[in-house]
């Protein structure tokens, strides 16, 4: 069950009038649907019901002033209120004895089905007709598919494939994000990579040195390693960051938790590691749940610039380029540097493009400027 | 080169049963108004009382209770007794010693005493002899334990059905139509034979649609299919032969083929066998039926003299083939 | 045709009988009296039966003079008043008591009931009917099975059948096939309230049959056995001969009333009471004593043995099964 509230579109709203109501007390609602239009100060707005159901109870009627935060509808779950439902959606299929028989044995929903006997009866005829016209267009609906192409292979979605796509088509569907993007120089950064390299013997993937950047900056910009659902939105204080890595099943997202707090040698041995047991199809549920914001690096696969998918229900995403060789201005010099481009994207329901300028152009900074990246010191923190 | 055959009417085929068995059995007798001297109102015992004289041939006064209660008595005693009741309408008279004593004295005895007894009776409907020499209503004896009701349609099954009623320990009323007495002639085998009581005939296979046919039905349902074949519509025609038993068995196999059914008979629709042999279907194979069970009768009227109205009342295979029409939803 | 009186008929005329078998009537006389009293009380004392009971106080005269008269394979048909004509006939009482109890050991396995009872093919009690004259042309059926055999059917039936069709119809049907029947009207005088001397519209039943169709008559004192018996002799001779149907026209009274609960209080006091007198036990009683055929000790010595009798009786239709429902069904078609 869930209350309706006046919206408040303004501050200094205290009222706001119900012009319309769209839907009637025991009418059937799809989440999205518009209930009610009202009216604020210089506004018409349409209020949503926020879920599949029926409309129980309408508080106020038609041209009422309403407070703002007031409850003006309730609408409750299909199962909550079964008679109202039943009521509308029963009607009973006239069908002969022997057409129901033969409609059960193949799978026939008689409810689909034209009735072309007395009173509209659904008869044998019309059953058969049914059963040859399914069969006829899923043999359609194959050829339309796959035309005169031939098939390699076929398959459903399932298991780890079939997750991904639903979060993503959920994500796409509906998540209102935004993208900005920004061109870091990581020169500084490749150049403190190779000495450490070369005279400390340690190996620390570029990808490393971006989470712990990104990592820091989200400390600063805490909005943004949040998640959000329906309303509700959480903002974590573990800064868990989902690592994209790219095996054959496909993407795979385990978590390095607590990235702030990690060192940048840290983070690359267990991205090392978390990489070797995604091949192996090693990682556990605890692996590769509770991440709070996601880095995915298409740079290795000499992707410039593209905008990822946030993963729900997290509220950001931050997207790695490949490093390109760019000319940039400088002091009025032209220079080649080694240039890579950042996109973040973003849910504008909890993130404003500003906030979201700003943890970027940290990231950038903190990328810029890599000995903040291994420096556990009060500079840092600023 | 086939078993030899005779080629008989309907009316022969029963004086022929009636003959042998009277031949073979000399406690077999036949008893009735006219049967014997003037060889039967509709001439059916024509030639018997020649044969076997007055001793077993016995003409009796108009007396409807003392004809049947004759028979009873008679075959109480071991006799094998063949009476004639002349038109069915006059079968009330003598309903008392039938649905009191012929149908309930096995019972009532505890199995101790049998009513071997053949009650024949005709219908003539279709002759213009008015509301009381006319009607067929066999349903009333139905609701009666004890009796079997036995309606051959073809000379074939007359006679068959008559070797069997005459050897039968149950009382049975055997009804004849009059129409058929005469104008259908039929092969049937020289050696004798017997046709089992609650034993159907399917008398044409089909597929579209069941017509259950009682009687002179039988007849208008098979030119009735002969139409409805040129309209591609295959019908099957069942003829119970025997109402009680009654071979449910080979109806409702029948309907689980053609998922239709119609009902054929010169009773009232109302009331009439259709009635409990529909509501018997509907009992068996409910689920298996595409539309509803449809009756061709008589109108719920007594039978008007006038030929012409007479005509327009009788059930008739356009009757038929409207309701063929009608389940198959082509109206 | 004639009609013929049979009343008073002294025991000289059966000098040459055995004295067994006027005892033996007397004995089947008072075993009737006692099974009805008995029944009687079943019913009206102790409730222990229900359903229809005709009872035959004071007629028993008439089923034993006639059954007396009849041999071994003679066939009688019965009415609703059957108890007596069964046990005359000899069906042993515990048989008819067991079939009052609706019992698997009764005359028709607990299936017919008091207006059934005299059904015992073996000892040649074949049908009786409930429906008043019904009898009568089944019985014209068997006597016609009958024909040419010297043995004969007898047809029982009260002073209301013949007002009925199939009275008519049968005894037509008995005289223009002259059948080897043996008609017996058992007229008490009293259909159930209907006075025969009014319903009857002839100037009386043996009238109304010997003119009507051509058939002998007797009219007998339905109350002196002996007169019973010998108007049976006469006429059953006569129609073993092949002489045709004879009907017998039996004057009795129904000391009780038509069915166990009627108290019959449409009759005349006075009508009873003259009729008491006549008691057929007490007359024939009457007529063993003076003719020294029976003392009195010899009596009741004969009516402790009957009422021991119709102990063994009740107590054997109380101690019966009754029949599986089951069996029902297969007792509809033979």
């Amino acid at each position: 069950m869930v209350n309706i509230y006046m919206p408040r579109f303004d501050p200094a709203m205290e009222t706001a009038k119900i012009i319309e109501w769209i839907k009637r007390e025991g009418d059937l609602v799809r989440r999205g649907e518009p209930i009610a239009k009202v009216e604020g100060e210089k506004t018409i707005f349409e209020i949503e019901s926020p879920i599949d159901g029926v409309i129980t109870k309408i508080m106020y009627p038609e041209n009422s002033e309403v407070k703002a935060g007031s409850i003006i509808a309730i609408v409750s779950e299909a199962g909550e209120v079964k008679p109202i439902v039943e009521a509308v959606e029963k009607t009973r299929v006239k069908a002969t004895p022997i057409a129901r028989r033969i409609a059960e044995e193949h799978g026939i929903d008689l409810s689909r089905v034209k009735g072309s006997g007395p009173n509209g009866r659904i008869t044998k005829n019309d059953v058969i007709r049914e059963i040859e016209r399914v069969k006829v267009e899923s043999t359609e609906a194959v050829l339309i598919r796959t035309g005169r192409a031939r098939v390699l292979r076929r398959f459903n979605l399932s298991g780890l494939r079939k997750t991904i796509s639903e979060r993503l088509t959920y994500s796409h569907r509906t998540i209102p994000s935004a993208s900005i993007t920004v061109d870091v120089d990581f020169e500084d950064l490749i150049k403190l990579r190779e000495m450490m390299e070369k005279s400390l013997k340690v190996d620390i993937s570029l990808t490393a040195f971006i989470v712990k950047a990104t990592a820091k900056a989200l400390r600063s910009h805490i909005m943004l390693n949040s998640s959000i659902e329906g309303d509700e939105v959480t903002v974590y204080d573990s800064i868990n960051i989902n690592v994209a890595i790219h095996t054959e099943e496909g993407l795979i997202t385990p978590v390095i938790f607590n990235a702030d707090n990690k060192s940048v040698e840290e983070i690359s041995n267990e991205i090392k590691i978390l990489t070797e047991k995604a091949e192996r199809k090693q990682l556990t549920l605890e692996m590769l749940t509770g991440g709070t914001f996601t880095i995915t690096n298409l740079g290795p696969y000499g992707v410039t610039t593209f905008t990822p998918l946030i993963n729900p229900p997290q509220t950001a995403i931050l997207g790695v380029g490949s490093v390109n060789h760019k000319l940039v201005a400088k002091d009025n010099d032209l220079d080649l540097k080694p240039i890579t481009t950042l996109t973040l994207v973003f849910n504008h329901q909890v993130i404003d493009g500003v906030p979201a300028a700003k943890f970027l152009n940290e990231v950038k900074r903190n990328l810029e400027n890599p000995l903040i990246l291994i420096l556990e010191s009060k500079i840092a923190k600023q | 080169m086939g078993d030899p055959m005779r080629t008989l009417t309907y009316a022969e085929a029963i004086r022929e049963a009636i003959r042998e068995e009277m031949k073979v059995n000399p406690k077999v007798f036949i008893a009735g108004e006219d049967i014997g001297v003037y060889g039967g109102a509709q001439k059916v015992t024509r030639g018997l009382y020649e044969e076997f004289g007055a001793e077993r041939v016995i003409d009796t006064p108009i007396s409807e209770v003392a004809i049947v209660g004759l028979g009873i008595g008679a075959a109480l005693m071991g006799m094998k007794p063949i009476v004639e009741i002349m038109y069915m309408d006059f079968l009330p008279i003598a309903l008392e010693q039938i649905i009191n004593h012929a149908a309930k004295i096995y019972f009532m005895s505890g199995g101790e005493l049998k009513v071997p007894l053949v009650i024949r009776t005709q219908y003539s409907l279709g002759r213009a002899h008015g509301a009381q020499h006319s009607q067929f209503f066999p349903s009333i004896l139905l609701n009666i334990p004890g009796i079997i009701i036995a309606l051959p349609s073809t000379p074939y099954d007359a006679y068959g059905l008559m070797k069997t009623a005459i050897r039968s320990e149950n009382p049975v009323v055997y009804i004849e139509c009059c129409i058929l007495y005469h104008r259908v002639k039929d092969k049937i085998p020289d050696q004798e034979y017997m046709i089992q009581f609650g034993k159907a005939d399917i008398k044409r296979i089909g597929n579209d649609v069941t017509i259950i046919a009682i009687s002179r039905m039988v007849h208008e349902a098979l030119e009735a299919a002969k139409i409805l074949e040129e309209e591609n519509i295959s019908v099957e025609v069942i003829d119970p032969r025997t109402i009680q038993p009654l071979d449910i068995k080979t109806i409702t196999e029948s309907i689980k083929k053609t998922n239709r059914v119609v009902i054929a008979s010169d009773d009232c629709v109302f009331g009439g066998i259709g009635a409990e042999i529909a509501a018997s279907i509907q009992e068996h194979v409910f689920s298996y039926l595409d539309a509803e069970i449809v009756r061709v009768g008589a109108p719920n009227i007594p039978v008007p003299f006038s030929p012409q109205l007479e005509k327009m009342y009788m059930p008739s295979r356009e009757d038929i083939i409207k309701a063929v029409k009608k389940v198959m939803y082509l109206e | 045709m004639s009609i013929t009186e049979i009343h008073n008929t002294s025991l000289n005329e059966f000098k040459d009988l055995d004295k067994s078998k006027l005892i033996g009537m007397l004995k089947d006389m008072v075993r009737i009296r006692f099974f009805e009293e008995r029944v009687e009380e079943l019913f009206l004392v102790r409730g222990l039966l229900i359903g229809p009971a005709h009872l035959y106080f004071g007629q028993e005269a008439i089923a034993v003079g006639i059954c007396s008269s009849l041999s071994r394979d003679d066939v009688v048909l019965s009415n609703h008043r059957g108890h007596g004509h069964a046990i005359a006939k000899g069906i042993p009482s515990k048989y008819v008591m067991a079939e009052l109890f609706g019992k698997a050991t009764g005359t028709c396995k607990g299936l017919g009931g008091s207006m059934h009872v005299c059904m015992y093919p073996k000892l040649g009690a074949l049908y009786s009917s409930a429906i008043v004259g019904s009898n009568i042309p089944i019985a014209v059926g068997v006597g016609f099975a009958l024909r040419n055999t010297g043995r004969i059917a007898v047809c029982f039936f009260g002073d209301g059948a013949v007002n009925t069709g199939a009275f008519h119809e049968g005894l037509n049907m008995a005289s223009y096939l002259k059948v080897p029947v043996l008609f017996v009207c058992e007229n008490n005088q009293y259909a159930i309230s209907m006075k025969a001397s009014i319903g009857v519209a002839a100037r009386s039943i043996a009238e109304r049959v010997s003119y009507g169709y051509n058939m002998p008559c007797y009219v007998v004192d339905g109350n002196d056995v002996l007169s019973v018996y010998k108007a049976s002799l006469e006429a059953s001779s006569k129609i073993r001969r092949g002489l045709g149907p004879i009907f017998l026209e039996c004057r009795t009274y129904r000391l009780k009333g038509h069915g166990v609960y009627d108290k019959a209080e449409y009759r005349d006091k006075k009508e009873y009471n003259e009729w008491i007198e006549r008691d057929p036990i007490l007359l024939f009683k009457k007529k063993l004593l003076e003719a020294n055929i029976l003392s009195s000790r010899e009596i009741t010595v004969l009516e402790d043995e009957v009422k021991k009798e119709i102990d063994e009786a009740e107590l054997f239709a109380q101690s019966s099964q009754v029949m599986e429902f089951n069996k029902l069904y297969s007792l509809v078609y033979g």
